[in-house]
């Protein structure tokens, strides 16, 4: 009874999250993990034990090894370009200046936009005869093939994550250099420190922590990378911008191979995971010490 | 921001010139593709031919937001109005009870550990992976294309993050309160409505508006769940219109217009709280 009262209230304000959250992501993780070592037949749901056939079949598929060398060059890409181009907008804009207020929410407009409204803007300018290439025919370059272009489309893919996602990397490590105390600049100014050597030797150690961040949380989600290749190339051309996520996608709800579809799930979550653990890790460890 | 002040004051002129074209530059590139859609969407579509780069038409018309406007799009902003509000209602009323629980009470067998650890965990992985499961679950419960299973379904997204940017409000608030209320005689219920609620009032509106943009935003479950177009929400009436042959620019910029506003009109605030989303108000 005196457990009961001690703990009831916890249960009570706890409880329902746990549910929700043990049907929405528990639950499937481990359906599909059950699932990735079984015959699925998806209309019928019946099942027959397979051993590690999707696996197999997965790992022997063109289709998927394009798919993970994709997402790795993008995430590795895309994460590195959008930290280092934020890093860099946030040396330029955290100084005060007149305007600073109303140019500040300008600056993540980007971020604001819907992948989906983003992805429609740019399925323009890097249409043949789009933005892109009416601007280069103004300085007389030939029109660039942005997203048919085999070798080319990824980069075009990245150059959009880019333009969307800088932002967020940028807002992360303002936070950073607005944290750190004035007086040490003007210390090491006294000391006769250079532009430079304060750059180096004290705003970039100081904010390691933010751009740890900032590389964590963009490589976890341009490892997610699925709205825009559905947008502006379709995982063509050929499989040059193919995706885990859409490679998942087309496998299980194209082609309704819901055994290999679940495998590649897990191999999915495998590499998420690490991803993920140090993020965790880092994100307690910060609670625990507050 | 002020350390460097002082500093400013003291540059040459040649290097704080410098500065301002780089700001500029940043701020045209970051702006350009945003002001484009913007003026495509009252260009006419023979004046977009003619003048692909023209940023704002010789001609503006109303003429594409008319056509958006009599192929339903009406429908889908009130249908993403519905989802965005419906998942951010649940998402606050099942993440508040439990962030007060996770800072203030204490829980058995470092279990608030745990339960921590779910809710980022759940938070960072990728949807993708549990959708073909969660799309049997929703099927076996008449959930598909049905804007309430949708809204339950955002809860993926939206719960974690609720909960993760509630605990760095809730944390802020001192413990005072809850004692004196407590010794006052207030039960828990009455301290989490009467106490809690109005103090962490900001916060639960910071976290909305991320929930509201999280949820206008999202594409892929409502990709999977809806199926009939009358209950399509807005990306997926620009995914529409982005995959047909032969787009017409400006009918899908109009629609991206009619998509964006809402979240354009919030950038500021985001700016201010977003470090709240990811970091557990790490500062």
């Amino acid at each position: 009874m005196n457990v009961l009262r001690r703990w009831l209230p916890l249960v009570g304000l706890v409880g329902p999250s746990v549910l929700v959250l043990g049907v929405l992501a528990l639950y499937p993780v481990l359906r599909v993990l059950v699932d990735s070592f079984f015959n699925v037949d998806y209309t019928s749901g019946h099942r027959t034990f397979a051993g590690l056939a999707n696996y197999r079949a997965v790992l022997a598929d063109d289709n998927f090894s394009a798919s993970f060398v994709n997402t790795l060059h993008f995430t590795v890409v895309a994460s590195v370009s959008e930290v280092a181009l934020g890093g860099a907008l946030a040396l330029l804009f955290s100084r005060a200046f007149r305007g600073r207020r109303f140019v500040m929410p300008l600056l993540i407009l980007p971020m604001m936009l819907s992948t989906l409204v983003c992805s429609a803007i740019w399925r323009n300018w890097l249409n043949f005869s789009g933005f892109l290439n009416a601007l280069l025919a103004v300085f007389g370059l030939p029109g660039v093939q942005w997203l048919s272009d085999p070798s080319l489309a990824i980069w075009s893919l990245i150059l959009v994550d880019v333009w969307q996602w800088t932002p967020m990397a940028f807002l992360i490590i303002l936070a950073g250099l607005q944290s750190i105390d004035p007086e040490l600049y003007e210390a090491a100014r006294t000391d006769g420190a250079s532009e430079w050597q304060c750059l180096r030797d004290i705003t970039l150690p100081l904010v390691v922590p933010q751009i740890v961040l900032a590389m964590l949380l963009r490589s976890i989600d341009t490892f997610k990378l699925f709205d825009k290749v559905y947008a502006l190339t379709g995982g063509g051309p050929g499989n040059a911008t193919q995706t885990l996520s859409t490679y998942v996608y087309d496998t299980g709800f194209r082609f309704f191979n819901v055994g290999p579809a679940s495998a590649a799930s897990v191999l999915m979550l495998l590499v998420s995971a690490v991803l993920v653990s140090v993020n965790v890790w880092q994100s307690i460890r910060k609670t625990r010490t507050r | 921001m002020s350390a460097a002040t002082s500093a400013s004051v003291c540059h040459p002129m040649g290097q704080r010139i410098m500065l301002w074209l780089l700001r500029a530059t940043a701020l045209i590139l970051l702006l350009l593709p945003c002001l484009w859609m913007l003026g495509a969407a009252f260009t006419p579509t023979l004046e977009r031919l003619d003048h692909p780069l023209a940023l704002w038409p010789q001609a503006p018309t109303l003429q594409h937001f008319q056509t958006v406007w009599e192929s339903g799009i009406g429908r889908q902003v009130l249908n993403s109005l519905l989802v965005s509000c419906g998942t951010t209602l649940l998402s606050l009323s099942l993440a508040f009870p439990a962030a007060y629980a996770l800072v203030r009470l204490r829980f058995p067998a470092r279990l608030d550990l745990v339960f921590l650890m779910l809710v980022l965990a759940v938070k960072l992985m990728p949807p993708i992976t549990v959708a073909v499961p969660l799309f049997s679950l929703a099927k076996t419960l008449h959930l598909l294309d049905s804007e309430f299973g949708l809204m339950l379904a955002y809860q993926i997204y939206t719960l974690p993050l609720s909960i993760w940017m509630l605990l760095s409000f809730v944390r802020e608030i001192p413990v005072d309160y809850d004692e004196a209320a407590c010794i006052d005689g207030a039960g828990l219920f009455q301290r989490l409505v009467h106490i809690m609620l109005p103090l962490c009032a900001p916060g639960l509106g910071a976290t909305a508006i991320f929930v509201l943009i999280a949820a206008w935003n999202e594409f892929l479950l409502a990709l999977l769940f809806l199926s009939s177009p009358s209950r399509f929400t807005l990306p997926l009436a620009v995914a529409g219109y982005v995959t047909e042959n032969g787009i017409d620019w400006g009918d899908l910029m109009s629609v991206g217009m009619i998509a964006s506003l809402p979240t354009l009109a919030v950038a500021g605030y985001v700016q201010r709280y977003l470090l709240h989303g990811f970091s557990g108000g790490l500062k």
